[in-house]
């Protein structure tokens, strides 16, 4: 019963032509064929004519036959098709007397055809081929009449249908299209379920099928629902799964085939079937090439192994199988890079987060030893040979302990943990005008190093002209708590004056840049002292200035540049050929003395 | 550093200024750039006199093998003057009546004063005097191109214009047309 299982009934009354998929071809027609299913013939089609397309194999039947009128259930809709998929082998007979040549068509078995999964989403789909339907990603109203594999993604966009339609099996549509419409929905029938349809039902193309001997009956009111169903008519109830009876016959989408069965035909799915087709008019030998062409371009394959592709890429959507292309992969790719930097960013934040609790331990840990060194160094002071007994031992100690204490606490300074001078707050102080003074002195500490402990060098120890953003940095780094903000650092700044022992001025640039320095670092100083390098040592760049008065090259250039507003200096840029601006970019300047003032003309005269 | 002045193949002495980069660049302080200023204005001049030149282009600053590469370049220290300062310059001896910019409304080519129209007209009626030609009709042709060559030479026929127009205001010079474009009569001095 091969011809059932695998065939499709077709409206033979249509023209070919009309019957293809859009993506599908007519490759090679002939007529006067007869069919055997099996090694039977098979009474119905002994005369029709065979169509070759890249996907298909149709039969349709010629009008003429004389057996129609005995067998009143055949008709024109005896015409069906057969999807070259399921043809695993084709062998070719020439003929022999009166015996016409012919092509036997080995079938896949349904079972190893159609794998568990793929089936339903297929039949589904199938099922909607003749209806237009509408993406929901990009709207678009896909035309009917695609094969199978390219109508389960949307044309335009290739986002698959599955998403819009999530469960094919569960959405039957209203308008009974063709009678092939139940027959293709995915139930899983049973062979002997099979059978009694293909009996019970007429096989007339008007009536649509009524299964009477398949009902699902409901759990709770025991109402006799459709097969295809999911949920109760009456009461929306779920109905049970229909659950397949035998191992084998699994699926079979195609099974409503309208030739009436001889007898009780005994199909085993994992049998493969055969069907013969018997040239009778000849054409055989050509029409044996087209159709091993055609199976070797499998045209109906390609897109289903795309298909199937990316439905591995995306395991766990099941049958829903997104394609690989168009927006619905921008979509994803999307999703999964802000997924990515969302698990990034978290770890990233926990990371941080275990820094900082890291970081408090080792700041406790560091104040502790500090406190510690402390009170060994008091108790040392205090007594520095503590015992007659190990005296040479013990001072050897002492002073490699002294040695290591000086280091441990020059380090937590320069880490700015000074415990013993805890940082000044304005709770420590009533008046405010008196916590500025206070701020004051503590910031004269940092900047110059404790009067008391020479040991501690402050940031201006050995500098003479440091930004404001340099100290404000490194005295809120000092402070460690309670930081100061900038709007109280300015306002320290001119009480530094009094509590600085070389006096620290605050100067202004006009570029914005503020600075505190030394006195020998006041413009005026500083002229002198540049115009007389230059004219010891002629012309400098700005980098030899910055390394001669040991500053920055930003903040030497600001001085320079305004010597040279006074006219002391002058410039000289190196523009080379290109283009000079006055303020050229990246351009070298060397400065000069000003040799214009004093100059005379040597030049010619008339 | 010592600067030194400097003699060009063309014979002309350049100032020892010449010779200190610094002179090359345009300078951001307003004082030091008016002295800077100043002796270009100088040198430019002087040039222009040795050289007889009337005109100097930014092209000239632009593009190497002009007239002026001697004084706007200095090979030796590897300087040039950039067109953008000598545009600053120019336009300083445009304000000062120094040069004028010729043609007019452009900003990129000065007609050079290293005498002025009136020192020029001076100069013209002492030529029409000396070589014996007041009363009778120059045409501008035989002025600008003397058979024998003469202070004149070359001079640029708006400068020529100038000039002959301020003699015409004192009445020591009358335009006529000629047969072949316009002609000048010179007159003897204080005369009228």
């Amino acid at each position: 019963m091969s011809l059932a299982v695998y065939t499709k009934p077709v409206d033979g009354t249509i023209p070919v032509a009309a019957l293809l998929y859009d993506d599908e071809d007519l490759l090679a027609s002939q007529d006067g064929v007869g069919i055997y299913d099996g090694n039977q013939k098979s009474p119905p089609h002994q005369s029709g004519s065979i169509h070759i397309t890249s996907h298909r194999l149709f039969f349709i039947t010629s009008s003429s036959y004389p057996f129609r009128s005995q067998s009143s259930s055949a008709s024109l809709d005896d015409s069906f098709s057969l999807d070259l998929a399921s043809i695993s082998q084709t062998e070719y007979y020439a003929g022999l007397f009166t015996s016409s040549a012919k092509i036997t068509l080995h079938l896949t078995p349904q079972s190893a055809l159609s794998p568990s999964g793929s089936a339903p989403a297929e039949a589904g789909a199938e099922s909607n081929n003749w209806a237009t339907w509408e993406c929901e990603v990009c709207g678009y109203r896909n035309p009917p009449g695609l094969s199978p594999a390219k109508s389960a993604v949307c044309g335009l966009c290739g986002v698959p249908r599955s998403i819009s339609s999530p469960s094919s099996s569960s959405s039957p549509s209203p308008a009974p299209i063709r009678n092939s419409k139940p027959s293709s929905l995915p139930t899983l029938s049973t062979a002997s379920h099979l059978q009694t349809r293909a009996i019970s039902t007429p096989p007339s193309p008007d009536t649509d099928a009524q299964p009477t001997s398949d009902f699902i009956e409901c759990p709770a009111c025991t109402f006799h629902n459709h097969p295809s169903l999911r949920v109760c008519e009456i009461c929306s109830t779920a109905l049970p799964p229909r659950v397949p009876q035998g191992a084998h016959a699994k699926s079979a989408p195609t099974s409503r085939a309208m030739t009436p069965a001889p007898g009780p035909p005994s199909l085993d799915a994992d049998e493969p079937g055969m069907i013969k087709l018997s040239f009778r008019k000849g054409g055989d030998k050509n029409m044996y090439a087209v159709l091993k062409r055609s199976l070797l371009g499998k045209g109906w394959e390609v897109k289903e192994v795309i298909a199937r592709k990316s439905g591995t890429s995306t395991p766990g959507t099941g049958s829903a199988t997104p394609g690989v292309s168009g927006i619905n992969q921008i979509l994803q790719s999307i999703q999964t890079t802000s997924q990515a930097r969302q698990t990034d960013l978290s770890s990233a934040l926990s990371d941080l987060e275990a820094l900082m609790n890291q970081t408090k331990k080792m700041v406790n840990l560091a104040k502790d030893l500090c406190i510690r060194w402390e009170a060994i160094e008091a108790k040392n002071a205090f007594n520095p040979y503590p015992t007659a007994a190990t005296p040479t031992a013990s001072s050897s100690n002492t002073t490699h302990d002294k040695e290591s204490a000086k280091f441990i606490r020059n380090s937590l300074s320069q880490l700015g943990l000074q415990l013993p001078n805890a940082p000044v707050t304005q709770d420590m102080y009533d008046d405010e005008r008196r916590w500025v003074e206070g701020l004051a002195v503590e910031l004269a500490g940092v900047l110059q190093g404790s009067q008391g402990m020479n040991s501690v060098g402050g940031i201006m120890k050995r500098r003479g002209i440091v930004g404001l953003d340099e100290i404000w940095g490194g005295w809120n780094r000092a402070r460690g708590v309670a930081l100061i903000p900038p709007s109280t650092f300015l306002s320290v700044l001119p009480h530094l004056q009094v509590h600085t022992n070389p006096t620290l001025l605050t100067r202004s640039f006009p570029s914005g840049l503020t600075v505190l320095h030394t006195p020998p670092y006041t413009h005026k100083a500083f002229t002198a002292r540049l115009v007389s390098l230059l004219t010891l040592s002629g012309e400098k760049t700005t980098l030899d200035i910055a390394r001669e008065e040991e500053v920055n090259v930003g903040l030497a250039r600001e001085m320079v540049e305004a010597v040279e507003r006074d006219g002391e200096v002058v410039r000289d840029e190196d523009g080379g050929e290109g283009e000079g601006g006055v303020f050229g970019g990246g351009k070298e300047v060397r400065w000069w003395r000003n040799v214009f003032v004093e100059y005379a003309w040597d030049g010619q005269t008339f | 550093m010592t600067l030194a002045s400097f003699t060009t193949p063309s014979g002309f002495l350049l100032p020892s200024i010449h010779s200190a980069p610094p002179f090359f660049t345009q300078q951001p302080n307003p004082n030091t750039q008016s002295i800077v200023t100043e002796n270009w204005t100088r040198l430019i001049l002087t040039y222009a006199r040795y050289r007889r030149l009337f005109f100097i282009k930014l092209e000239d600053a632009e593009t190497k093998g002009g007239d002026w590469d001697e004084v706007l370049r200095n090979e030796r220290i590897n300087r040039q003057l950039f067109p953008s300062h000598l545009s600053h310059i120019l336009s300083q001896m445009v304000e000062r009546n120094q040069a004028v910019y010729e043609p007019q409304k452009q900003t990129r080519s000065v007609l050079l004063y290293w005498r002025l129209p009136e020192e020029w007209a001076e100069v013209l009626h002492e030529w029409v005097t000396t070589t014996g030609q007041l009363n009778s009709i120059l045409t501008f042709y035989e002025i600008i191109e003397p058979p024998i060559e003469s202070v004149l030479s070359g001079i640029p026929m708006t400068l020529l214009r100038k000039a002959i127009s301020i003699l015409g205001r004192t009445g020591r010079a009358q335009i006529i047309s000629v047969a072949d474009g316009e002609g000048v009569r010179f007159f003897a001095g204080t005369g009228k």
